[in-house]
């Protein structure tokens, strides 16, 4: 659009960024990192909008993330932890697991009623409850060692998505916007797919201070939509497209003035980038969105065709999981990605479906008839499409849960150990990595903390963790803190 | 602590466990000195942690149930207490009561407890003797050694605070009015909270801005009491005031202005976490809430005390009645009663009382105290001197309230209301219990079709089982019968769920193959529980019709019978109850007409509500609360001593008190000894002032708070507050007319190296809107605001629910709807739901009205500028604003610099004319088709700026 080339220059109005202290952190880095050159680093990174891809510090093996949430956290005894003692001991409360302290007191150890069977060429063990992801056994890295820090779903949310117990410190996904900036510039670069809220809400993709264009973009796609319509006031009802890019050009040219007259502000800067974004989003959402340009082969590969689409999960409770939902969510988390959404990050409900205190055993079971489909649907679509080798998906809740019972058949939270898979880009196929006690309780081989996983994935998007830093209040802040380690064994 | 969503887990306990042993702050990281010394007799049945759960699990529910009446604080308490003995404590079990030590541990013979239960020699309980089962019981924990928690005890001290040394922590000890610390620039201050400022930057080497421009103050001035932008004239009428206290005037006038309670009202419902619907899992619409907010505002406009406005909505109903203003003594009380109701069934009423103290003990203390008291509700607080115990002895205040709807007004008045009420309810029990009937007949006639419902059962389960995905809708297509009970049927019968009388049934029919054909084993077991079906029903009816005319001898209804009717129709989870909001559906033409016509009376009763004021409020309250063990309503210990928190001063040591009122609690907190009351209040006013309190963390002044970046001038200030009668209108005065207040807020390279952040004020923070003042600036701008003050929020005329067919008949209220582009009134008047947030408030961080917001998020994503480009409410506005325009000008010169004035309260710069200019004179390729002019567009340009968006 020549209008806009004539009016205004994004570039030139985006050259305000580069004063803030947002990009330094991470130019710095790079500089140190990847370039020997001497040009001034300003000079470099004015040029890009802070959205823009950045160099990664190796070579990528992973583009993308979709992180398959399962909120409330799943029991990994009754998954992809098969524990046969449980059964030899069913009641018991041996003594290596009396003092496991976890939010409330449970009883003897309780065995899962599920069978578990081989599956794949790799033989990984996983139980009855997935069907169709066990045909995809190979392409999965099952992590049998996970575990943080405290057994509250507050907690072990922001520790899972944040890298810290407390709400301060910014989401994974707004570190790697961060650090990588996003492939599309005319989607959001981090989207959290879901319906209602889950626990803790926007406070899990909040990029804190990170700067605000960072943050997740949560898009509740309800039932029933038009794709013009998911994200809110997606369309201009008076103006065309040519016309309004005219508009927001002049929009853009009064706030430039307004940022003359006041000096470098982020919070300037950031609603600027917004209105960028905003603008653009109205032509890519709508595409994104628009799954009626999929085929029935494809819906029906996610479950989503005739009355298994209805299926809907009731945990006594609970929120309920709904196929629909969900499904959908795993099929636009591959539209996204095909887009180059950097990071898509996808809850299972409102609050917190899988926190099976009571009925373990059937919440668990309604609850994978729900999504097993769709995520080896998910798997075998991004694989089909050549998409899988550079997605990295992850699966898992925010902590595990406990092999002993609550009341009759609940199972309270754990975070001494819990599985957690990994599949597709750089991570190998068909591994069982680390492993629980003899219970399930408790990690005790190749142990990996959720600091672990967060410097695996940043290592497999092609960035050090120890060197993404972001200089705030007078230190340099990083994901994992002063912890992680790269689990290098799983690396492909 | 980590709880400030208040999302509850699965058992609806907070979950407040924290094992970490430091926690981060922005600005350090804090070590935590823990100020408690732990002294417990430790012994190896304390600590043997299966033996405790025994305890918790067996023996303490027995103590409870059997025992507590006679030996118990409670007991002792109400002067009922018998022999000495308290079971309620670990001690006590063990010290025994005057007849000698009670429990030895690992000697059950020796144990007089023991003795007693077997009726020996005491013969407990007295009235009826244990089962064998039980009393075995006892004495297998005696054996273990007796282990009991030691928590158990916390009432009774074993967990001993310093006390002395908790409160020497800054926020424990009472402000007192600071010496001005020395400065270099003794030129700058004008006032003397300037002193403080200018000291912290110059010892740290930064400078302050220029003074803001008049143009600027005027216009941050107006935002910040009002709420809204200056008229033209306003700063025409500033500028052109050359006195000294020109800016005094303008802030006297502001806070004259009846829109000053209406922008810092709706500060204190984010704290008070005001809705006009209860926090239920249905929409329960609260159509009077806002005489809660009315009053907030009023509050603020007459500038009534800070004391009296919180002793008002702790306890206004327990202080003398001052004048025969119901509405002013009583609306207040909204603050507690407004508070979220949670449903008292499944989950247990236990549960849901205790759930709804910890939101009014959590709302109050975060909110006045600045203290996250509620972590305390499970466990000892972990760090800050909050033991669980003054968690109890603080919520007393609570126990025994009810959150019922109180009538301010007279008793003749009351009367009438009540009797109005009364008829209502009737009407609508009537409707219900009708409802009712039909769900029950319908459930009695599809049980006539049992076997059919078997066989579709089995049909289903099969398919289940062999891995095909099926749901009710496709087995009532097969056999025309009700999806529902079906579903229930099918639900019902799986072997994980409670056995029942079809278990042998359910036998057969899982070792039945899947066929097209009733295999005869199913068939015969079919009609096996048909025929007892029919026998049981038939039971039923001629025991029902023997009651009625006395001639027909009634065949007994036995206890199989009665236990089959119950497992599938009778009981509210059996498969043929039909609950009430399946009924409609199933009713005929003639039932619902039936059901019509109830429903027209119900809402001609609705309609005929008299005219007097009643809403949802609390009576009662201060009754001793028992210590609930890991804050489970099922597990309750030790009574706690009621009284306030010990580290404010609370509950002396021995203290014999034996109830803690609201009136009380208002005492304690709206007192100038509370060293926390003032301090919290000063500095969320002065967060709202500059962006960012001198405690940036409002709701937590422990240890887990952020430090105060000024902390003498927050002493300085509270006890300044206090002393000029808690006004908040002086405080404001105070601040503003401050030379920091008056900062300009333009950025600085050297001082931002130095702050960046800006928490030594060396500038004034530019500041985002909020979605209220930002609204009401649309609206006012484009001529659209309508001034009116107070009144209703959803619709008056009821039922002020709609369905919403479009998204799965969601329910949502009626009233002033946010986003709404005919709605004019200011957005502190637009429905606040609980039930379905409003998206656009959520999508401009308005905060989540079930908990007590400690502060805004400040959040910027690109859904936002959708909104700002694309919604229905800026284009209405912008078309309002470009008429204003073209209707009060006609050269484009005037209109612009009237734009300007409106929109940022100063004319064009040349060069924004100049660009307004070539915008509105090239006709863009295809504009015939925009149904937006080039005036349209050029204010709707103004109104989605960044320059409209921020405070300067």
């Amino acid at each position: 659009m020549q209008a806009t080339d004539r009016m205004f220059s994004r570039r030139q109005l985006l050259s305000r960024l580069g004063n803030g202290t947002g990009l330094l952190g991470l130019a710095a880095v790079l500089e140190q990192e990847m370039f020997a050159e001497t040009a001034p680093v300003i000079s470099r990174l004015t040029n890009a909008s802070p959205l823009s891809e950045k160099p990664t510090h190796f070579a990528p093996r992973a583009k993308r993330i979709i992180h398959l949430w399962m909120n409330g956290a799943p029991s990994q005894v009754d998954t992809f932890d098969p524990k046969p003692a449980l059964k030899q001991y069913a009641g018991q409360r041996p003594e290596n697991t009396v003092k496991l302290k976890t939010e409330f007191d449970t009883g003897g150890l309780l065995p899962s009623p599920f069978q578990f069977a081989r599956y794949g060429q790799s033989g990984i063990e996983i139980s009855e409850l997935f069907p169709h992801l066990a045909k995809l056994a190979d392409e999965l890295c099952v992590i049998r060692s996970m575990h943080t820090d405290v057994p509250v779903h507050e907690s072990s949310n922001w520790m899972l998505f944040t890298g810290s117990i407390q709400p301060v410190r910014p989401s994974y996904g707004s570190w790697l916007l961060y650090g990588l900036g996003t492939e599309n510039q005319n989607l959001p670069g981090f989207v959290v797919l879901g319906e209602g809220q889950p626990v803790n809400g926007p406070s899990n993709w909040s990029s804190r201070f990170l700067p605000g264009i960072y943050q997740g973009c949560q898009v509740a796609v309800p039932k029933q939509y038009n794709p013009r319509d998911v994200i809110p006031h997606l369309q201009n009802s008076q103006l065309s497209s040519e016309s309004q890019r005219r508009e927001v050009d002049f929009i853009q040219r009064l706030n430039q003035m307004h940022g003359s007259r006041q000096g470098a502000e982020n919070a300037f800067s950031a609603r600027i980038e917004s209105l960028e974004l905003a603008f653009r989003m109205q032509m890519s959402a709508a595409d994104a969105f628009d799954i009626s340009q999929e085929t029935a082969a494809t819906f029906d590969m996610y479950g989503l065709s005739g009355s298994e689409a209805r299926l809907v999960a009731t945990v006594p409770g609970q929120s309920t999981v709904d196929r629909t939902l969900f499904g959908r969510n795993c099929l636009l988390a591959r539209r996204l990605v095909e887009r180059g959404v950097r990071v898509v990050q996808i809850y299972c409900g409102r609050a917190q479906p899988w926190d099976t205190h009571s009925r373990n055993s059937q919440g668990h079971r309604d609850l994978c008839q729900v999504v097993d489909r769709p995520i080896a649907g998910l798997l075998q679509d991004l694989k089909q499409r050549g998409l899988l080798d550079e997605t990295l998906i992850l699966w898992g809740g925010e902590f595990g849960r406990t092999p002993t019972s609550q009341g009759n058949d609940g199972r309270d939270h754990n975070h001494y150990g819990f599985t957690s898979w990994l599949a597709g880009g750089g991570v190998k196929g068909g591994m069982v990595y680390g492993a629980t006690d003899e219970f399930g309780f408790k990690a005790i081989e190749k142990r990996m903390h959720v600091h672990d996983l967060h410097a695996t994935m940043l290592h497999l998007m092609g960035i050090n963790h120890e060197k993404l830093t972001f200089r705030y209040s007078g230190r340099d802040f990083r994901l994992t803190d002063i912890h992680g380690q790269v689990a290098h064994d799983i690396l492909a | 602590m980590t709880n400030t969503t208040g999302i509850r887990n699965r058992a609806g306990i907070r979950s407040v466990t924290m094992n970490a042993p430091f926690s981060f702050s922005r600005t350090t990281f804090v070590f935590l000195l823990i100020v408690w010394t732990v002294a417990l007799p430790t012994t190896a049945a304390e600590s043997d942690p299966s033996g405790i759960e025994y305890f918790e699990r067996e023996i303490r529910p027995l103590f409870a149930e059997h025992c507590y009446a006679c030996h118990s604080a409670t007991a002792k308490a109400a002067n009922k207490l018998k022999g000495g003995l308290l079971l309620d404590t670990p001690s006590g079990i063990r010290r025994g009561g005057e007849s000698g030590p009670n429990v030895i541990p690992g000697k059950p013979a020796e144990s007089t407890l023991m003795s007693a239960l077997r009726h020996d020699s005491l013969q407990m309980p007295p009235d009826s003797k244990l089962s064998d089962a039980l009393i075995s019981k006892f004495e297998h924990w005696i054996q273990l050694g007796a282990p009991m928690p030691e928590s158990n005890d916390e009432a009774m001290a074993v967990r001993s605070i310093d006390w002395t040394e908790a409160r020497r922590d800054w926020a424990f000890q009472s402000p007192i009015e600071h010496d001005l610390p020395a400065i270099k620039n003794n030129a700058w201050p004008v006032s003397f909270l300037d002193h403080f400022t200018l000291s912290a930057m110059e010892s740290r080497g930064l400078i302050p801005n220029q003074k803001a421009s008049k143009r600027e103050l005027i216009r941050r001035a107006t935002f910040d009491l009002i709420g809204l932008p200056p008229a033209p004239e306003e700063v025409d009428e500033f500028l052109k005031d050359d006195r000294p206290e020109a800016f005094a005037a303008v802030i006297d006038r502001l806070l004259k202005s009846p829109h000053y309670g209406e922008r810092w009202a709706r500060y204190w419902l984010d704290l008070a976490r005001y809705a006009d619907d209860e926090g239920n899992s249905f929409l329960s619409p609260t159509p009077n809430a806002y005489l809660y907010r009315d009053w907030v505002i009023r509050a603020f406009n007459q500038d009534l005390p800070y004391d009296e406005f919180l002793r008002l909505q702790l306890a206004g109903d327990e202080f003398p009645l001052t004048s025969n203003d119901y509405q002013q003594q009583w609306a207040g009380l909204g603050f507690q009663g407004l508070g979220p109701q949670f449903r008292k069934g499944a989950a247990g009423e236990a549960k849901a009382k205790a759930d709804e103290i910890e939101d009014r003990v959590d709302t109050l203390s975060r909110g006045l105290l600045g203290l996250t008291v509620s972590c305390a509700r499970c466990h000892d607080h972990k760090f800050d001197p909050i033991p669980t115990r003054d968690y109890y002895s603080m919520a007393a205040a609570y126990n025994g309230a009810v959150w019922s709807e109180r009538v301010l007004a007279d008793a003749d008045s009351t009367n009438q209301y009540r009797a109005w009420e009364q008829q209502l309810q009737q009407q609508r029990a009537e409707l219900d219990k009708w409802i009712a009937d039909q769900g029950r007949n319908f459930g009695r006639r599809e049980l006539d079709r049992i076997e059919e419902y078997l066989i579709a059962a089995w049909r289903i389960r099969a398919l289940i089982r062999r891995g095909q995905l099926i749901d009710e809708a496709v087995a009532v297509e097969q056999g025309n019968l009700l999806g529902y009970p079906l579903n229930r049927l099918v639900r019902s019968l799986d072997p994980l769920a409670s056995r029942g009388p079809l278990d042998a049934w359910i036998l057969v029919a899982d070792q039945t193959e899947l066929s097209d054909k009733v295999p005869d084993e199913l068939r015969i077991a079919t009609q096996s529980i048909k025929d007892a079906v029919v026998t049981a029903l038939r039971r039923l009816e001629t025991k029902a019709d023997a009651t009625t005319n006395g001639t027909v001898v009634p065949e007994p209804l036995t206890e199989a019978d009665q236990k089959l009717l119950t497992w599938l129709w009778q009981d509210g989870s059996s498969p043929f109850f039909i609950k009430n909001k399946e009924v409609p559906s199933l009713l005929d033409a003639q039932q619902k007409s039936e059901s019509q016509t109830r429903q027209t009376k119900i809402e001609q009763k609705l309609s005929e509500r008299p005219a007097i004021p009643a809403m949802p409020s609390v009576s009662g309250g201060g009754d001793p609360l028992h210590i609930l063990v890991r804050g489970n309503p099922l597990q309750p210990g030790e009574q706690a001593p009621p009284g306030f928190l010990r580290v404010l001063g609370g509950q002396a040591e021995g203290g014999t008190a034996n109830r803690f009122t609201r009136r009380q609690l208002a005492d304690a907190i709206a007192s100038p000894q509370n060293p926390l009351t003032a301090r919290v209040f000063v500095n969320r006013v002065w967060h709202y002032h500059f962006g960012r309190g001198i405690v940036a963390t409002l709701g937590n002044f422990g240890r887990q708070g952020t430090p105060p970046t000024h902390p003498e001038l927050l002493d300085t200030l509270a006890v300044r507050f206090v002393r000029s009668g808690w006004s908040v209108k002086a405080l404001h005065r105070e601040i503003m007319l401050s030379a920091t207040y008056q900062l300009g807020s333009q950025s600085n390279e050297r001082n931002g190296s130095i702050d960046p952040d800006n928490h030594y004020l060396w500038r004034m923070n530019p500041r985002r809107l909020d979605i209220e003042a930002w609204r009401d600036a649309l609206l006012s701008v484009s001529g659209r605001l309508d001034p009116k003050v107070g009144g209703p929020t959803l619709n008056q005329r009821t039922p002020a629910i709609k369905e919403r067919p479009e998204d799965d008949f969601f329910t949502y209220l009626v009233g002033n709807v946010l986003d709404d582009p005919t709605n004019s009134r200011r957005t502190v008047y637009s429905i606040v739901s609980r039930y379905s947030p409003n998206p656009t408030a959520g999508l401009f961080d308005f905060p989540e009205p079930n908990v007590v917001s400690e502060i805004r998020n400040v959040t910027t994503i690109p859904q936002q500028q959708l909104f700002v480009l694309n919604s229905p409410l800026t284009i209405a506005m912008a078309k309002a604003f470009a008429a204003r325009l073209t209707q009060s000008f006609s050269t484009e010169h005037d209109r612009l610099n009237f734009a300007w004035n409106l929109a940022y309260g100063r004319s064009p710069t040349a060069a924004e004319e100049q660009l307004s200019h070539d915008f509105l004179s090239v006709t863009p390729q295809n504009a015939a088709a925009d149904q937006f002019g080039p005036w349209e567009q050029l204010c709707h340009s103004l109104l989605c700026s960044n320059e409209f968006a921020f405070i300067p």
